[in-house]
């Protein structure tokens, strides 16, 4: 059985879905300078604002209900991706009191964003996924072979992650934080924007009006360093190159390259060299400089912007790109009109995690 | 539900009150300086698997509360005003075990990392199964967890052993005949997220190496 990816609904600093393609379009970004996190240190981040993480990922998940031909979730999977789950209100009361005794394990794990919407909605079964920024990437590459081996109908991917101290403090001290809005693919770019975000995908096994298909995935390990991507890129092409070969297609084919693109000097030189190898005349952006990098949320979250891309037909500009590092990329300034018929999105992570996902028009 | 029949090549399992003795860490990463920023879920992982015979392909790890002496050394240097470790960051992600792996063994094929609660080595065992049935390969599917850090005891009550292992090789089957439902097989006293591999490994001990699993 084919993958279709039939109802989607996302929220980040730039806004819910539509608000967020404008934005992309418009290329306004939605991250802002801040010193809460660390008061002798500005630093960019993509912020939302929520008075409770997990009642925001409930209204999300209701208006995509409403949004599907479903009744209820009762015969979906749901597959959430996350890198740090409830670490924000576990740092909470830690700072607080000092000590672990007001801190709920349960609560702590990745798996509290499966449980509260579970207790939501009694889905048919669920499971967490967390390999750090690519978690939610893999939960769709996940979601889609379990559709393609039809144990499942209906399956709910769903990417949260919430900003914590942890997070901002830990990117800080690898020193890849930039205190201005990140600017992928740049010659100037001077780090990345950690941010927040909610994301989540139907994908079933049918096809109706609005579909765009889940055509093919990869993933791989660059076995080279546990934080450093392998210069030589050979992971992330192999993850492109598996992806391709899944959904069927030649590398010619693929119109937009949603590049992982995080603004940090290690990541864009590595996927840029991938990209000028495989693919050097596709269309190339981030959208990184809009949303900031949303960690375990962004596989999902640029898998929608990725489906709206098809549907519009209009490739995003790669917002804050003055002079590209590497002129054999096709990086555009502006938006560009054409029909796209296939989409590649890639998700990079800690430990070498790599995650291709190619998306498709419905033929 | 769709249910798969796989037979498991190897398994092993390991656990201990406080802290492992002996995880054969020279032997297995003979490198002092990559062994000394090993995670103990990463020694953990690393001598499963070798107990298995596994060198590389596939791998599904679970583990439902990660890298916690990491995590601790950084809300520990946040909340005391002290810079954070490069190291305790880059080792607090859930996928630091496997991550390990595959760099000392030179592994680039895929790893999943599931940290589903309670669920979490079960839903490792139906990951594991569907990535041999789509791949035609064996899988390594291992759990760990390690809860040894300072204080534990102000939130742990669910366990009587801070750290703890399981692993099995699976590779999937044609035939279904003669392939077992899964049996309720627990060990005392071991973290729930890690008791459903441990049936299937006490599964194993008593003959029973052929299993249906639920994708």
């Amino acid at each position: 059985m084919n993958a279709y990816i039939n109802s989607s609904e996302l929220l980040c600093c730039a806004g819910d879905k539509d608000a967020l393609m404008k934005a992309i379009y418009e290329k306004r970004t939605g991250v802002s300078i801040d010193t809460s996190y660390m008061s002798d240190t500005p630093v960019a981040l993509g912020m939302m604002e929520y008075n409770d993480f997990y009642q925001l990922g409930i209204e999300l998940v209701k208006k995509i209900l409403d949004d599907s031909n479903l009744d209820d979730f009762h015969n979906t999977l749901l597959i959430v991706g996350s890198s740090v789950g409830g670490m924000r209100e576990s740092e909470k009361s830690y700072f607080k009191k000092k000590n672990y005794k007001n801190i709920d394990p349960n609560k702590h794990a990745i798996s509290v964003i499966s449980d509260s919407l579970m207790e939501e909605f009694g889905f048919l079964d669920s499971r967490s996924i967390s390999t750090a920024c690519t978690s939610s990437a893999n939960a769709l590459l996940l979601a889609k072979r379990l559709i393609n081996v039809e144990a499942y109908k209906n399956i709910l991917v769903f990417g949260a992650d919430a900003l914590c101290y942890t997070t901002v403090c830990g990117f800080n001290a690898l020193g890849v934080l930039s205190s201005k809005i990140c600017r992928p693919f740049d010659k100037d770019r001077d780090g990345m924007n950690v941010a927040e975000a909610i994301a989540g995908v139907l994908v079933q096994n049918v096809k109706c009006k609005d579909s765009v298909e889940l055509k093919g995935v990869g993933a791989s390990s660059d076995a080279f360093h546990i934080t450093n991507p392998d210069p030589e890129a050979k992971g992330a092409m192999k993850s492109m190159l598996d992806s391709m070969k899944d959904a069927g297609i030649l590398a010619e084919q693929i119109d937009y390259i949603n590049a992982h693109g995080t603004g940090t000097l290690a990541n864009d030189n590595v996927e840029s060299l991938a990209v000028q190898t495989l693919l050097p005349k596709t269309f190339i952006s981030s959208t990184k400089a809009i949303t900031g990098h949303t960690l375990g949320a962004a596989g999902a979250l640029e898998a929608i912007i990725s489906c709206e891309v098809i549907k519009r037909g209009l490739v995003p500009p790669q917002s804050s790109l003055q002079d590209a590092q590497n002129g054999e990329i096709n990086l555009s300034k502006t938006s560009v009109k054409k029909d796209i018929n296939y989409v590649i999105s890639n998700s990079f992570a800690f430990g070498g995690n790599n995650t291709s996902l190619i998306f498709g028009v419905v033929k | 539900m769709k249910k798969i029949a796989v037979r498991i090549i190897s398994s092993a399992k390991i656990y201990a009150p406080v802290k492992i003795d002996n995880l054969d860490e020279k032997r297995i990463v003979p490198k002092m300086m990559i062994r000394r920023r090993l995670t103990r879920n990463s020694k953990i992982m690393l001598y499963l698997a070798d107990k298995c015979g596994f060198s590389g392909g596939k791998i599904v790890y679970a583990s439902a509360f990660g890298e916690l002496q990491a995590t601790v050394s950084i809300t520990d240097s946040i909340i005391s005003d002290l810079p954070i470790s490069p190291t305790s960051f880059q080792n607090s992600v859930y996928n630091s075990a496997p991550s390990y792996f595959s760099l000392l063994n030179g592994d680039k094929d895929e790893i999943i990392t599931i940290s589903s609660g309670r669920n979490s080595s079960r839903d490792a065992l139906k990951t594991a199964t569907l990535q041999a049935l789509v791949s035609g390969e064996r899988v390594l599917c291992v759990a760990t967890e390690c809860l040894d850090i300072d204080r534990i005891n102000e939130v742990n009550s669910c366990t009587k052993y801070l750290e703890s292992g399981v692993a099995i090789v699976l590779e999937i089957v044609q035939n279904s005949e003669n392939s077992y439902e899964l049996e309720n097989l627990k060990d005392d006293g071991v973290i729930d997220s890690l008791q459903d591999l441990i049936s299937v490994v006490n599964m194993c001990e008593l003959g029973k190496n052929t299993i249906l699993v639920e994708l």
